[in-house]
């Protein structure tokens, strides 16, 4: 059988689509399969796909209309034959031997998952590369010893991403662990997140940094209203799953409110103004709801979240004019011209002019490497 | 009418005075691809005879009688015959925005939903005012996004919409999915349906619009003479409950429920006239308020303290009473 199959869901990413193939055909794993799932794109995606599949035959190509990230990603595992998948996002690079290291340690260890570090970088305009190392469990206490996550709400707790790590297929499939298939990007990965958690009798993280994640691009707005209630319907989706068993839901409804309350804090910072005041309004009545039904406590929370969750609950419009109004009007005022200074400013200091001489070479010589 | 998007089921009974009005708000819908099946459930006031009459000027009308049964019955007996993708169940004393099947339509097929409830508002024939309660849809506790759940609903869900048929649209194979069903029994014979396809639906979405005006202070209306059936309130709770425990669903529900059935327990008290009042009273307090779960709860486990009050008010006075004797 083949070793790991990796998926890559694929929507209008030609700019970046070579660096991630070259960086999953280089694998020292050889027994792969790369399942390349093109989601209708409209540039040359496909192009380069095809061209890279004619070169190697562990590449499958499955394409179709575009459907969403959800639907891609569970068209790749209905076709994954590997004993392990991984998914790699393809504006994303992976290094040289995180398949190789990953399924060793799954094998030996007999685990449903494993997971690894990963950095997330960000290139400027000239290419230079900031790169920044995520643990994802920031107590560092939990590396390389058997984790058993459907007894462990706390993993819940680890940086959430799908992509750092593999899952054995069996799992996937005993308990048919998809996407929700919900239109674009729409948040799909908390639901598969939730799902390994909930079900993985053995796991395991390792704190060495294999995945590298592309943030060029974390300041986008959403203007779109069907996109900004996404992540509520996300988690109503998880909720369903969670509650298809009492024992289970009792289990994770700490950590589901928990995980939710994060991501409606972020919805609400990353959202246009003009739905900032009825998001709050609404992420008000869904905890005090939550709260009624004794899904979690005090508690639960740190003193600084709870005061903010609690403050929403109870005022959300008070919550609203003095946390939300009126730092996305501060935040209008900063922009753009004391931000501009403030780069300035980190661009003439002796550690980043140091920084930069460094890493000179090494940029420009990947850069080479890269074009050909 | 051949292929049908949307069977109209209504059952008539004794309701002369008002029946024209709402059939022909109903042949006058923009939405012309209907069928209106009228089951009169024994009327002796003549009711058949305007149906047949009106069913000979248009041929989407279907006419069936039955002896009487009630509107449970009759309602069952419309789904059997009905042929439409949707079905729903309107009240012939009612009458309808000309618009309303056609809205309630475009949302259910936008949304690909298992039922949409529409706003209404009940017109009170003595003073010929429409009045708008919020109860009938509580907007605040509906996601701003659809389609959604039971779930999704930040109050009991069985009080964010009423418990009655007419102000929804189903989807048949929906209905026929979960075999949803009329109780027939005198009143509250649509309360069954109504919340199990609540609570079953994954999918549920909403017409804030009014389309659909109820009548209220007709004396022939079948609220005022709740003193034959007194019970069936008793009997529809139950029946809910056994479905919810059947659907393994009554774990998540039970708070929900046991305060919805105080409420709905108190307000049957409330409306009902002496001497079946303090039958029904006796009853509570001796059998029912402990057979639904509400005795023995903590008073923080009550969403409404004033019900909760009441409750124990009740049961302090029906003591008094029995002491007293």
């Amino acid at each position: 059988m083949t070793k790991v199959s990796i998926i890559l869901p694929i929507y209008n990413v030609a700019q970046y689509l070579r660096e991630c193939l070259d960086s999953v055909t280089r694998q020292t794993l050889h027994d792969i399969e790369i399942i390349c799932v093109n989601d209708g794109s409209t540039d040359e995606s496909l192009d380069i796909i095809n061209e890279y599949a004619k070169k190697d035959d562990r590449i499958v190509v499955i394409t179709g209309p575009n459907a969403g990230y959800g639907k891609a990603m569970n068209k790749g595992l209905d076709r994954a034959t590997g004993e392990y998948v991984g998914i790699v996002e393809p504006d994303d690079y992976v290094s040289l031997t995180m398949y190789e290291d990953l399924y060793d340690v799954a094998v030996r260890n007999d685990l449903d998952l494993v997971k690894a570090d990963f950095y997330r970088f960000s290139r400027n305009e000239k290419g230079d590369m900031n790169l920044s190392y995520v643990a994802i469990d920031s107590t560092k206490t939990r590396y390389h010893t058997l984790l058993h996550p459907c007894e462990d709400p706390s993993m819940i707790k680890f940086v959430m991403n799908t992509w750092s790590g593999i899952y054995r297929r069996d799992m996937l499939e005993q308990y048919h662990i998809r996407h929700h298939e919900t239109p674009g990007a729409s948040f799909q990965d908390n639901g598969f997140f939730f799902q390994t958690m909930i079900y993985a009798k053995r796991a395991m993280i390792i704190d060495r940094p294999y995945y590298r994640n592309r943030r060029d691009n974390p300041n986008s707005s959403v203007k779109n209203k069907e996109k900004v209630y996404c992540i509520n319907v996300e988690y109503d989706y998880i909720r369903d799953i969670l509650m298809q068993d009492e024992a289970v839901w009792n289990r994770f409804k700490v950590m589901f409110n928990w995980k939710k309350y994060h991501n409606c804090m972020f919805t609400i910072s990353r959202i246009a103004d003009e739905f900032k005041k009825e998001y709050v309004q609404r992420m008000s009545s869904e905890f005090r709801r939550a709260y009624s039904q004794g899904e979690f406590t005090k508690d639960d929370f740190t003193q600084l979240e709870w005061s903010r969750l609690s403050m929403i609950m109870e005022k959300p419009d008070e919550y609203y004019n003095q946390n939300v109004k009126n730092a996305a009007a501060a935040k209008k005022k900063k922009d753009p011209s004391s931000a501009q200074k403030e780069l300035e400013a980190i661009k003439n200091s002796t550690t980043y002019k140091v920084g930069k001489a460094i890493m000179k070479v090494p940029c420009a010589v990947k850069r080479r490497l890269t074009r050909k | 009418m051949e292929n049908p998007k949307i069977s109209v089921i209504i059952p008539v009974y004794n309701v002369k005075a008002y029946l024209k009005q709402c059939i022909t708000s109903v042949t006058g819908q923009s939405m012309r691809e209907i069928e209106i099946i009228c089951i009169d459930d024994g009327s002796t006031d003549g009711s058949v005879d305007i149906l047949h009459e009106l069913s000979a000027q248009d041929d989407r009308i279907r006419v069936i009688e039955q002896e009487n049964k009630g509107a449970g019955a009759a309602r069952n007996c419309g789904m059997r015959a009905a042929a439409g993708d949707f079905l729903i169940f309107l009240d012939s004393d009612d009458f309808f925005e000309s618009d309303m099947l056609q809205k309630a339509y475009e949302k259910i097929e936008a949304y690909q939903a298992d039922f949409v409830v529409f706003g209404s508002d009940q017109y009170y024939m003595d003073k010929d005012e429409y009045v708008r309660n919020p109860w009938v849809l509580q907007q605040k506790d509906i996601p701003p996004y659809m389609p959604f759940s039971h779930r999704e609903l930040t109050d009991n869900v069985f009080k964010v919409f009423v418990g009655w048929a007419w102000d929804k649209l189903y989807r048949r194979s929906f209905v026929e999915r979960y075999q949803l069903y009329f109780q027939e029994q005198r009143t509250t014979n649509d309360l069954l349906f109504v919340f199990s396809a609540l609570v079953l639906a994954k999918r549920i979405a909403v017409v804030p619009e009014v389309l659909a005006h109820q009548r209220r202070g007709g004396t022939e209306s079948l609220s005022v003479t709740r003193e034959q059936s007194w019970f069936c309130f008793y009997d529809a709770l139950t029946a809910l409950r056994d479905r919810l425990v059947r659907e393994n669903l009554y774990w998540e529900l039970e708070q929900d429920y046991i305060n919805y059935a105080l409420h709905f327990s108190l307000w049957n008290l409330k409306t009902l006239a002496s001497p079946t009042k303090e039958l029904l009273q006796k009853k509570l307090c001796e059998e029912w308020f402990a057979a639904l779960g509400i005795s023995g709860k903590e008073k923080s486990y009550f969403y409404n303290q004033g019900e909760y009050q009441d409750y124990c008010d009740l049961i302090k006075g029906q003591k008094e009473w029995k002491q007293k004797r």
